[in-house]
């Protein structure tokens, strides 16, 4: 039977990440996964709101964790940031009665009991199907393409608290890049920032922070990027992309979304188009490999 | 000496013990446990841009220096990586402080801030949010490059992420908007 798992996109999944919300919904169901979207789902408030005003980084995120609640459903984030924000405030409410009740007063007549899960989409890979089942999915394994998985910050530092996968030395994203027939290449870089969203306000801390991460997949010959934060893949990709002077990196390495590849292996040919979303395209890397 | 008494110090800056305690009170963040072991800003991925490094930052708050903690670039510089709550031996959530020290920053001084370029993107962020429930990025950034009087410099990048299907040019909305606007007003009263 299907597992129903309460979908919560975010704003970039249906902008500047279409394609990692299309690889999701290409690749879930055959993994028996059943994704229903949080009815009327609002933005999480991000940086913007936790910098500005506490009382809305608590309430956005409980507005649509009351919702999934109504609902019976977990709440799956694969953005890291949302699902960050998301476990934070999650965690906060279930810890204090009293805040809660502050909160249920910001977000009235939607009252949260605090009953929700939180998931990201390791979580939902690794934990809830499970590597064996994905292997056994597999019809494409991605054989040949050496990977280096790259988490990013927000995935598994969780303060005050243990996050499902190791905190400094995470794991399951190698876990299921093995599982679908690719190589995981050990590097030092898989948790370190990338700027994330100071690519708009200050680019040059960015541009220093991501082309150190991509100095360090290309010493180690990695033959492509796999994240699962849209952050962190618009700014790893954005730094090869030439589009400004100090966007010039040299490494020409695709950068891709876990559930990219994981559509990939299970099968799924993206439609024309998909491709260009991003950067440096994956196309040369696949087709040497012969997985288009 | 009484907790809120104000000292002036012979550099002439002040010391306000009522600062330690309203930042302890308000992140529930036990402060006064940092030995200065420096976990954090070494393994801080901003340092090197930083004027004010997190150790220091908390030390200026067990002090009860608040000009100098809220008058730090850093505080707008932390990108919320992390590394430093989850890294620090007596468990202070130290990102949580930073974000605290931006919020009384903003309180007090707005954008008076030689980063302010920072709080503008962040207040057009939450303008998108409460208009909409949600964010359109590419009104946003247009918004942002036109304030910051910079939209020739990041045309090109713009008309290419357009191009390649990134970019949404109408906006995405909630419902229930009046339910976003409810929210944003109560908590605007909360004052932060």
């Amino acid at each position: 039977m299907a597992i129903q798992i309460g979908y919560f996109p975010g704003c970039s999944l249906h902008s500047s990440a279409k394609e990692y919300n299309d690889s999701i919904k290409a690749s879930f169901g055959d993994l028996g996964i059943e994704l229903k979207e949080i009815p009327d789902w609002n933005c999480c408030g991000a940086t913007a709101a936790h910098s500005l005003n506490e009382a809305l980084a608590l309430a956005l995120p409980a507005r649509n964790l009351a919702m999934a609640e109504q609902e019976g459903l977990s709440l799956f984030a694969p953005c890291s940031a949302c699902y960050h924000r998301f476990l934070l405030t999650n965690r906060k409410l279930c810890a204090s009665e009293e805040l809660l009740l502050e909160v249920n007063e910001l977000i009235a007549p939607l009252d949260y009991k605090g009953s929700t899960e939180v998931k990201n989409i390791l979580d939902i890979l690794v934990e809830d199907v499970g590597v064996k089942k994905i292997k056994e999915s597999v019809k494409r394994p991605l054989k040949g393409l050496r990977l280096v998985s790259y988490y990013g910050c927000l995935l598994t530092r969780v303060p005050h608290g243990q996050a499902s996968d190791d905190q400094e030395n995470p794991v399951y994203m190698d876990m299921v890049v093995e599982a679908l027939g690719a190589e995981p290449v050990p590097w030092p870089s898989k948790m370190d920032c990338c700027g994330a969203s100071l690519n708009i306000t200050e680019e040059a801390i960015v541009c220093r922070l991501s082309s150190h991460i991509l100095d360090n997949a290309q010493a180690v010959t990695a033959g492509a990027v796999v994240t699962s934060c849209t952050l962190c893949q618009m700014n790893l990709d954005l730094m090869q992309s030439g589009t400004k002077p100090e966007y010039n990196h040299p490494a020409n390495l695709p950068v891709f979304y876990i559930s990219e590849l994981l559509a990939l292996a299970l099968g799924h040919d993206f439609p024309q188009g998909h491709w260009k979303k991003h950067f440096v395209d994956p196309r040369g890397v696949l087709e040497k490999l012969g997985l288009t | 000496m009484k907790p809120s008494e104000r000292i002036q110090v012979s550099d002439g800056s002040v010391i306000d013990p009522g600062f330690t305690q309203k930042v302890i009170q308000l992140t529930g963040e036990e402060v006064m446990t940092c030995f200065q072991c420096l976990k954090c800003t070494n393994g801080c991925p901003l340092a090197p841009e930083m004027d004010v490094p997190p150790n220091k930052a908390i030390r200026y708050v067990q002090l009860g220096m608040r000009d100098a903690a809220l008058a730090a670039d850093s505080i707008w510089i932390c990108a919320t990586c992390y590394t430093c709550s989850v890294r620090c031996p007596n468990d202070i959530d130290i990102a949580h402080v930073m974000d605290t020290l931006r919020r009384l920053a903003y309180q007090s001084q707005g954008d008076d801030t030689p980063k302010a370029h920072i709080v503008h993107f962040h207040e057009l962020f939450l303008d998108s949010l409460k208009q909409y429930g949600r964010v359109n990025e590419t009104k946003l950034l247009a918004r942002y490059e036109l304030k910051e009087g910079r939209f020739l410099k990041d045309a090109k990048l713009g008309m290419k992420m357009f191009f390649m299907g990134k970019m949404s040019i109408f906006p995405e909305k909630v419902q229930n908007k009046e339910q976003i606007k409810k929210i944003f007003d109560r908590a605007s009263k909360r004052k932060g």
